[in-house]
C-alpha cells in the first residue's frame, strides 16, 4: 500500500534547467497553474459581461472582491488601498491552491513549507521595507512599546524583537501543517477503509466525509487567516501600532 | 497552536507507521530540498501572473462595475426620491385646488340664495303694497257706494213719508217740517 506521505511527492512532468537553477515543470506547478487558471476564469471571464445585476460567477467575484477590500479597509485603513490587489492575489492564490488539493488526485501546492514560507517571507519582507520606507529609523521604535517602566523594557524589547521575528515562520508553518495534516488524515482514513473492506470500511468512510468538510473550512480558513495577518502586519507597519 | 502540534504528532505517527523506506529517502518529501528551487520558480511564475491578471483586469473591473451599480442605484434612489417629492406637491396642488372649489361654490351658492331672498322680499313687499291699495280702494269704493246708498234712502224716507203723509192727512205735508223729522229719525236710526 501506498504511503500517507506520498501524495506530497514533487514529480517532475517536464525536467529542464536555466543555467544551473533546477526550473523543472513538476506536479505542484502544473497546480499552482491550474489556481490562477480558475481564479482567472471567475474573476476576469465571470466579470466579463460587467452586469448590473450579477450572475453566479460574478457574483462570486464581487463576494472576493468585496471580502478582501472590507478586510484591508478594516485593518489597515485607506492606506492599505496600494496593497489591496497583492492581498486579493495572496488571498485568492492560497484559496484555490487548498480547494483545489482537496479534489483527489490533486496537489496541492500550498501543502509545501517552501511555497508557503516563500509567500510568508516575501510578506514579511515587504512589511519590514513598508515600515523602514515610511517611519526610516523611527520604525525601530515599534520594538519598544510606550509606557512601560525601563526595567521592564529590557524584558519586552527583546520579546517584541523575537516575536517579530517569527511571524514568517508561523505564518508559513500555520498554512502548511493544516494542509499537511488534512491531507495525511484522508489518506490514513483512506487506507483504513481499504484494509477493513466492505463490512467495517464504511466508518472510516463516513468519517472522510465528514472530514473532507471540516477541510473545506480549513481551506477557506487558513487563507483568511494568512490574508487578514498580511493586513495586520501591514497596518504594524504603516501605522506603527501595537 | 493546537493545530500545528496535532499536525506534527500525525505527522510522526504517519513516519513511523509508514516504516523504514520513508526514513531512508529523507522523510518527508517536504524536506527535500532538490525540490524546493522548482517550487519557487513556478510559485514566483504563478503568482506574478496572478497578481498581474488581478490588477490589471480584475480589480479595475471589479471596482468599476461596483462603482456604476452604486450610482446606478444612488441615481434611482434619487429618481424616486424625486418622483415622490412630485407626487406630493401634485396631490398638494390637487387637493388645494379642490378646496378652492369648493369654497368658491359654497360662496355662489351663498350669494345665490341671498339674492333669491332679496328678490323674493322686494316681490313680496310689493304685492303687499299693491294688496294694500287694492283694499284702499275697495273700501273707498265701498265707503262711497254706502254714502251714495244712504241719499237715495233718505230721498226715499222722504218720498216715502210724504206719500204717507199725503194718504194720513189728505194735503200735502209741508216739506221742510217733514224733511227735517225724516232726517231726525234716519239720524236716530243709523
Amino acid at each position: 500500500m501506498h504511503s500517507p506521505m506520498e501524495q506530497f511527492e514533487i514529480k517532475r512532468l517536464l525536467a529542464f534547467h536555466i543555467g544551473s537553477l533546477d526550473a523543472s515543470f513538476t506536479n505542484s506547478a502544473l497546480w499552482m497553474l491550474i489556481a490562477v487558471a480558475l481564479a482567472t476564469v471567475v474573476f476576469v471571464f465571470g466579470m466579463s459581461r460587467k452586469a448590473m445585476v450579477p450572475g453566479r460567477l460574478q457574483s462570486a467575484a464581487e463576494l472576493g472582491y468585496e471580502f478582501i477590500a472590507g478586510m484591508v479597509r478594516d485593518n489597515v485603513g485607506s492606506a492599505g488601498k496600494k496593497y489591496f490587489p497583492f492581498v486579493l492575489t495572496l488571498f485568492i492564490f492560497i484559496l484555490f491552491c487548498n480547494l483545489l488539493g482537496l479534489v483527489p488526485y490533486a496537489f496541492t501546492p500550498t501543502s509545501h513549507i517552501i511555497v508557503t514560507f516563500a509567500m510568508a517571507a516575501t510578506v514579511f519582507l515587504g512589511v519590514t521595507i513598508i515600515g523602514f520606507a515610511k517611519h526610516g529609523a523611527h520604525f525601530v521604535s515599534f520594538f519598544v512599546p510606550k509606557g512601560v517602566p525601563f526595567v521592564l523594557l529590557l524584558l519586552l524589547v527583546p520579546i517584541e524583537i523575537i516575536s517579530y521575528f517569527v511571524r514568517p515562520f508561523s505564518l508559513s508553518i500555520r498554512l502548511f501543517a493544516n494542509m499537511l495534516a488534512g491531507h495525511t488524515m484522508l489518506k490514513v482514513f483512506g487506507g483504513f477503509v481499504v484494509m477493513l473492506g466492505l463490512y467495517a470500511g464504511w466508518a472510516p468512510l463516513a468519517f472522510i466525509v465528514a472530514f473532507t468538510g471540516l477541510e473545506l473550512l480549513i481551506a477557506f480558513l487558513q487563507a483568511y487567516v494568512f490574508a487578514i495577518l498580511t493586513c495586520l502586519y501591514l497596518n504594524d507597519a504603516i501605522h506603527l501600532s501595537h | 497552536m493546537k493545530k500545528s502540534v496535532y499536525s506534527a504528532l500525525t505527522a510522526a505517527l504517519v513516519v513511523g507507521a509508514s516504516g523504514g523506506a520513508q526514513a531512508a529517502e529523507g522523510g518527508m518529501p517536504q524536506l527535500n530540498f532538490h525540490d524546493f528551487a522548482p517550487q519557487l520558480v513556478w510559485l514566483l511564475i504563478a503568482f506574478v501572473v496572478l497578481y498581474l491578471i488581478m490588477s490589471r483586469l480584475a480589480v479595475p473591473a471589479i471596482a468599476d462595475t461596483l462603482e456604476k451599480r452604486q450610482a446606478k442605484i444612488q441615481g434611482d434612489l434619487d429618481a424616486a426620491e424625486k418622483a415622490s417629492e412630485d407626487t406630493r406637491a401634485a396631490v398638494d396642488a390637487y387637493q388645494k385646488r379642490l378646496a378652492n372649489a369648493r369654497e368658491e361654490a359654497r360662496g355662489l351658492t351663498r350669494a345665490r340664495s341671498e339674492a333669491d331672498a332679496s328678490s323674493a322680499t322686494a316681490e313680496l313687499t310689493k304685492l303687499g303694497e299693491k294688496l294694500t291699495a287694492q283694499v284702499d280702494a275697495a273700501e273707498q269704493r265701498i265707503s262711497g257706494q254706502r254714502a251714495k246708498v244712504m241719499e237715495g234712502l233718505e230721498d226715499m224716507a222722504h218720498d216715502v213719508a210724504a206719500d204717507v203723509y199725503a194718504k194720513l192727512a189728505g194735503s200735502a205735508a209741508d216739506k221742510g217740517a217733514l224733511g227735517a223729522k225724516v232726517a231726525a229719525a234716519a239720524k236716530g236710526s243709523v
